[in-house]
């Protein structure tokens, strides 16, 4: 086994909450889907069908996605300040593995890895509910949860926000890496302070806000980068069950907008920043062997 | 041969404190050397620059390489322990020694095996639930079992009790060293040591103020313990430091002529740690 995958083993010793947290939140749900009260809808033709997989299939992704991306946050901070607060450090540092390995491997774990953990486990999940959702209330319900283009399409999402977020967030994995690998205590209160701390300068001294509107874009901006807006009615799709109407988009792959992502010169920029902040984080883990 | 180690004008710098000020020192492969000085004289800035933990000014070759760059392939040939034990806590004792084995091409696990199979050390233990004399046991047995060229101890057995120090230097001397090994080894327990090592370094603010073979020693210092009538007289050979203890005064002195000295006492030579002393407090005169 290369350097990469032992670094990559022994961040699943360290930090055993990679798979536990998502097995917990599996666990949960089917256990709600054991135990829960399901609302019978008639599922009387295809499309409704479809529509209603659709959108729980879609639940239960954003459910494990939102656990993952604090987690992720946390596992950034803490990933180059743990071994130093316990002095640890030093040990790691006797053995023959550069400090740029070791650095990269914590990245690939936090950007690549516990993504592709999550990614599993909601599919194991999906996959449990389906039947439990069949076998105790209607086989369409749980049929509906098993169109197998659909669950193919929910593939590719999963494989495209991993990709997708892993390239827009870079500049703000490796900040956190920066701050993880170089500050002292309260790793989380000094990811948070530069930037404010610029925010408040720009505002109080030039009155503009280009800070906020970068590090807002950042943020925020993943979403407009990444999907399509739907102004085009075509995009929209409504069913109607007995009495209401429901309004989605009308496939997964309608909502990928890769073009617009790759084409787009914000997604370089930030990419580039993220690879010098990161360049950065290696050369701190080469300097600061103590807290 | 070219020498293992080789420092010409290392100095290190922590804002205006001075660390290590031009120190100038040459270590042959297959020596055991002690590196001995107060706290805060330089000791572990000498290391961690030797070790490629730090950055540093001057020239350092170790192994042949500049330890600060090339640090991940230095610690092929060179392994250490640093302080204290510092193995990580939530880590189990079988994880360590598999990671090591996985990462380390001189690692052999047999031979860690065999040390960690003396302590009473099971290996699914976790590092936090071990004491702290099993704690540095785990590192050592780990740190012994690579076939390294250089091997850094820096205060190896704090927290061991008096027969684990002992086990653990007899096991040094007789298991691990031969020609091909070099050992560094620092601590504050000059005494434990002093009959294993073959050189000595003194550090002191900073500077190199000794650095020689225990052999060496007898040619280049003698110590003669002088009663109050010959006092005087002794002086006059110009002693670089005294130290009064039980009604004698015992003079110290560097290049002496023995036979002039063996006037005034019985003439020996200093122990490392007497000698320790009398260079540190000696060199303030």
């Amino acid at each position: 086994m290369s350097n990469y995958a032992w670094l990559i083993k022994r961040e699943f010793w360290e930090n055993r909450a990679i798979w536990v947290v998502p097995c917990i939140i599996g666990v949960l749900l089917i256990l709600s889907a054991l135990f829960g009260h399901i609302q019978f809808l008639d599922l009387n033709t295809p499309q409704q069908s479809r529509v209603v997989g659709q959108m729980t299939l879609s639940a239960f992704g954003a459910t494990f996605f939102v656990v993952m991306s604090i987690y992720s946050t946390w596992y950034l901070l803490d990933c180059l300040y743990a071994d130093r607060k316990d002095r640890s450090v030093l040990f790691w540092k006797s053995l023959p593995i550069s400090d740029t390995t070791t650095v990269l491997s914590k990245l690939l774990v936090a950007l690549i890895v516990i993504p592709l953990v999550y990614f599993v486990a909601a599919d194991i999940t999906t996959l449990l509910v389906a039947f439990v959702v069949s076998v105790r209330a209607s086989a369409a319900l749980g049929g509906a949860m098993w169109h197998a283009d659909l669950w193919l399409q929910l593939q590719v999402l999963w494989l495209y926000v991993i990709v997708t977020t892993a390239i827009w967030f870079l500049p703000v994995s490796a900040w956190l890496m920066v701050i993880s690998a170089w500050a002292k205590r309260a790793v989380m209160l000094w990811s948070i302070l530069p930037p404010l701390a610029l925010y408040l300068v720009e505002r109080w001294f030039f009155g503009t806000h280009y800070v906020l509107t970068v590090l807002g874009h950042r943020l925020l901006g993943y979403g407009p980068q990444a999907f399509h807006s739907g102004a085009d009615s075509s995009f929209w799709m409504t069913t109607t069950f007995n009495n209401d109407q429901i309004t989605t988009p009308s496939s997964i792959w309608a909502m990928m907008d890769p073009g617009s992502f790759f084409s787009s010169p914000q997604t370089w920029i930030g990419a580039v920043i993220g690879a010098a902040l990161v360049v950065g984080a290696i050369q701190l883990r080469l300097r600061r062997t103590e807290i | 041969m070219p020498a293992l180690i080789e420092a010409r004008d290392l100095t290190k710098k922590y804002g205006s404190f001075v660390a290590l000020d031009r120190a100038n020192f040459t270590i042959q492969s297959g020596r055991i050397v002690g590196l001995i000085g107060p706290n805060g004289a330089g000791k572990t800035s000498a290391l961690r620059a030797i070790l490629g933990l730090t950055a540093y000014e001057g020239q350092l070759q170790v192994l042949g390489r500049e330890p600060f760059r090339e640090r991940a392939l230095l610690m092929n040939d060179a392994c250490f322990i640093a302080d204290v034990a510092v193995m990580p806590s939530w880590m189990r004792v079988d994880q360590a020694i598999d990671f090591v084995a996985g990462v380390h091409p001189r690692f052999r696990r047999d031979r860690a095996l065999g040390l960690l199979a003396k302590t009473q050390i099971a290996g699914k233990r976790r590092i936090r639930e071990l004491s702290k004399g099993m704690k540095t046991q785990v590192h050592l047995a780990l740190t012994m079992a690579i076939d390294a060229r250089l091997l850094v101890l820096d205060e190896p057995t704090l927290g061991l009790d008096i027969l684990a120090r002992r086990g653990f230097y007899d096991a040094l001397v007789d298991d691990y060293m031969d020609e091909s090994r070099t050992i560094l080894i620092t601590t504050h327990q000059v005494e434990e040591v002093e009959n294993l090592l073959t050189d000595v370094m003194f550090i002191d603010k900073g500077h190199i103020v000794l650095d020689c073979s225990v052999e060496e020693i007898a040619t280049r210092y003698a110590a003669v313990a002088v009663t109050a009538d010959h006092i005087d007289a002794a002086r006059a050979e110009k002693p670089f430091y005294e130290h009064r203890t039980l009604g004698k005064t015992v003079l110290y002195f560097e290049q002496p002529r023995s036979e002039a000295l063996a006037r005034f006492g019985e003439v020996h030579t200093p122990s490392v740690s007497d000698l320790f002393v009398a260079k540190l407090s000696g060199g303030a005169q």
